[in-house]
């Protein structure tokens, strides 16, 4: 390939890719007991560029006009080509996106990989979920159906149960007193404008923190499984012995990613109304309330929660309060201890704090 | 460097800045409380007697999972209990016998002209059967043919010639819950299907009106017509099926090529392990 070749020594002799390459591909070692729990970031990259690559596919067909915006969304259904496949791809895809992101949480509270010198990747990560959730929230109104509207109706009707605030803060988040066409135009520009852009630069600052400080060990297959970190100074932590990123971590990245991909185009091919309630068909009506609906599974823990308190403001204190202690346990949590069979009260409390949120969810589902 | 003290004290500063930040992704609350109950409802369902009778059975029917409540048969005001029951307010309370057809008839206008000119609507006041002999009044449920039943009609009558317009009319039954089936199905797929919904809306009256009419052979005849109708739905609806076939079968390719590529990645990174 002598095009590649000549490309290739034309960046060498300017920008030094072979050094690059090295230092970065073959020469980046990762732990030899690494487990198919870490590509879960990967396949997330590869998510949020498949969500990038059909949301600017859509926005050519897709009108952000509340007279037009349902019709759009019904020509892109039923008339482009493959538009069926363009925005299937996308609905589902921001429900498998928060699914993949529940799951790499899980497994990095699990192998405590949040902990020192990791606060800030665990923090990161956390304000990643939170703008994931919120371009969720945000896209669901663009269909500007019956669902979408009075999702957005409720949700932002919650957010006036904080004193003082509460109805400048409603007022502020719809654009005018009721959910309408200024809505729409303020959704659409957090959905395809600031929240990509703020979740591409928290992405970019996670990979940073992951590169400078090192990929933690997995705590199974060790006899010593407890945190090393000292905390004296700044420490790299290398894994001298380990396997190389590249082909072998990429290829079980890859793996993972195609997996990933099969059981992704098996819901959109196969069963996509899943996510689909009969109500995002119906164009939004603002004078008729759905009498069954229900949000996304992914807010419905937060639906039942709001529903156990009788004072709504209490209900949002109190799940306030539980994403406050996600948010800051890696300054709560200073155990040295990383196997999650070496920390029972941990143990308890995961397990307990995902069964609740389970059980909340089918509670809300069926409630 | 920090200490783990400094990072202790760097968590009261942090904590209040990610609170706010996370509560606008925190909320969806209740959306089917969104809609309140009627003060009849609340009152009602409250009572242990004979009024609490209606509560659940309209809670089960057709009347409840379109939103029609008590006040909009029985007038008065739903939303105050002061005046719920107040005729000034428009309340009309339970129906006599005879005044059922027109209290009914409010709203489903074409079948009570179908029934009133029909042998049931002209027995009216002389023992006929009213709406609620066949529907039930709180507890009515969707018109389908299984209204029609020896336990039902034999109350009045012989039932034989109930029986061959129920035969008459079970095919053309069949046939229009199928369509509808399949519409509601592509619907949840995102399919346009508004004119195949009005067409079947409108077809699916007519059959409904048959119900009300006791005349054997026009029934034969309309119900022959009908079907015709819902065969050439079906050749349209047919069209949409072929096409959700042919996205299956690239669907179980796509799923086939990433498990394919799958496999060869871990087949690959095994030789290189």
């Amino acid at each position: 390939m002598p095009l590649f070749k000549k490309l290739f020594d034309w960046l060498e002799v300017r920008i030094g890719v072979r050094e690059l390459a090295e230092k970065e591909l073959t020469s980046y070692l990762l732990p030899r007991t690494i487990n198919v729990w870490y590509s879960m970031g990967s396949i997330l990259l590869a998510i949020f560029a498949l969500q990038v690559v059909t949301g600017i596919l859509l926005m050519v067909y897709y009108v952000p006009d509340a007279d037009k915006a349902f019709k759009s969304v019904t020509a892109i259904m039923n008339e482009v080509p493959f538009g069926w496949l363009i925005r299937l791809c996308h609905a589902v895809g921001s429900n498998m996106m928060v699914l993949i992101l529940l799951f790499h949480m899980f497994s990095v509270l699990f192998m405590g990989s949040y902990k020192s010198p990791r606060e800030l990747n665990w923090l990161s990560g956390f304000i990643l979920f939170n703008l994931v959730l919120g371009i969720s929230l945000t896209g669901y109104l663009l269909p500007w159906s019956q669902l979408s509207f009075w999702a957005t109706t409720v949700a932002t009707n919650s957010v006036g149960a904080i004193p003082y605030v509460g109805g400048y803060l409603t007022e502020f988040l719809r654009g005018g007193k009721l959910v309408g066409p200024p809505t729409l135009g303020r959704f659409f520009a957090l959905h395809v404008a600031l929240l990509p852009l703020l979740i591409a630069s928290v992405v970019a600052i996670h990979l940073f923190l992951l590169e400078r400080i090192g990929v933690s060990s997995p705590p199974f297959g060790q006899e010593n499984s407890a945190n090393r970190w000292e905390g004296d100074r700044f420490r790299y932590e290398d894994h001298p012995g380990g396997i190389p990123f590249f082909p072998n971590y990429l290829l079980q990245d890859m793996t993972s990613i195609f997996v990933y991909l099969a059981f992704f185009f098996a819901v959109v091919f196969f069963a996509p109304s899943i996510f689909f309630p009969f109500d995002a068909f119906s164009p939004a009506n603002p004078f008729q309330t759905p009498a069954h609906i229900k949000p996304e599974w992914y807010f419905l823990a937060n639906y039942q929660t709001l529903k156990l308190f009788p004072n709504e403001f209490i209900g949002l204190m109190v799940q306030g309060v539980a994403m406050t202690f996600l948010a800051v346990l890696p300054f709560l949590d200073r155990g040295k201890e990383r196997h999650p069979l070496k920390r029972p009260l941990f143990m308890l409390c995961a397990i307990g704090g995902i069964a609740l949120y389970l059980a909340l969810m089918i509670w809300g589902h069926y409630s | 460097m920090k200490t783990p003290h400094r990072l202790r004290a760097n968590t009261g500063t942090v904590a209040p800045f990610l609170f706010i930040l996370t509560l606008p992704f925190l909320t969806l609350p209740p959306l089917a409380g969104a809609q309140g109950e009627s003060v009849c409802v609340q009152c009602h369902a409250a009572q242990s007697g004979r009024g609490a009778i209606p509560v659940k059975p309209w809670r089960e029917s057709i009347h409840a999972a379109n939103g029609i409540s008590c006040s909009d048969c029985h007038g008065g005001d739903p939303k105050d209990a002061a005046n719920a029951m107040n005729p000034a307010h428009g309340f009309l309370g339970a129906p006599q016998e005879v005044q059922i057809p027109s209290f009914c008839g409010r709203c489903h206008v074409g079948i009570k002209e179908d029934y009133l000119q029909s042998a049931h609507g002209r027995a009216l006041g002389k023992g006929g059967p009213t709406c609620v002999t066949c529907h039930g009044s709180h507890e009515v449920k969707k018109a389908e043919l299984e209204l029609i039943n020896e336990k039902s009609c034999s109350r009045c009558h012989s039932y034989d010639r109930a029986a061959r317009i129920k035969a008459a009319m079970q095919e053309t039954e069949g046939m229009i819950v199928a369509a509808d089936r399949k519409i509601h199905g592509f619907r949840k797929l995102g399919i346009e299907t508004d004119a195949y919904e009005k067409g079947l809306y409108s077809t699916r009256n007519r059959y409904h009106r048959l119900f009300h009419d006791v005349d054997t052979a026009r029934i034969v005849a309309e119900s022959a017509r009908i079907r015709g109708e819902v065969a050439r739905l079906n050749g349209s609806l047919g069209v949409i099926d072929e096409a959700l076939r042919k996205r299956k079968l690239a669907g179980g390719a796509a799923v086939g090529l990433a498990l394919l590529a799958g496999i060869g990645c871990y087949l690959l990174k095994k030789t290189y392990d």
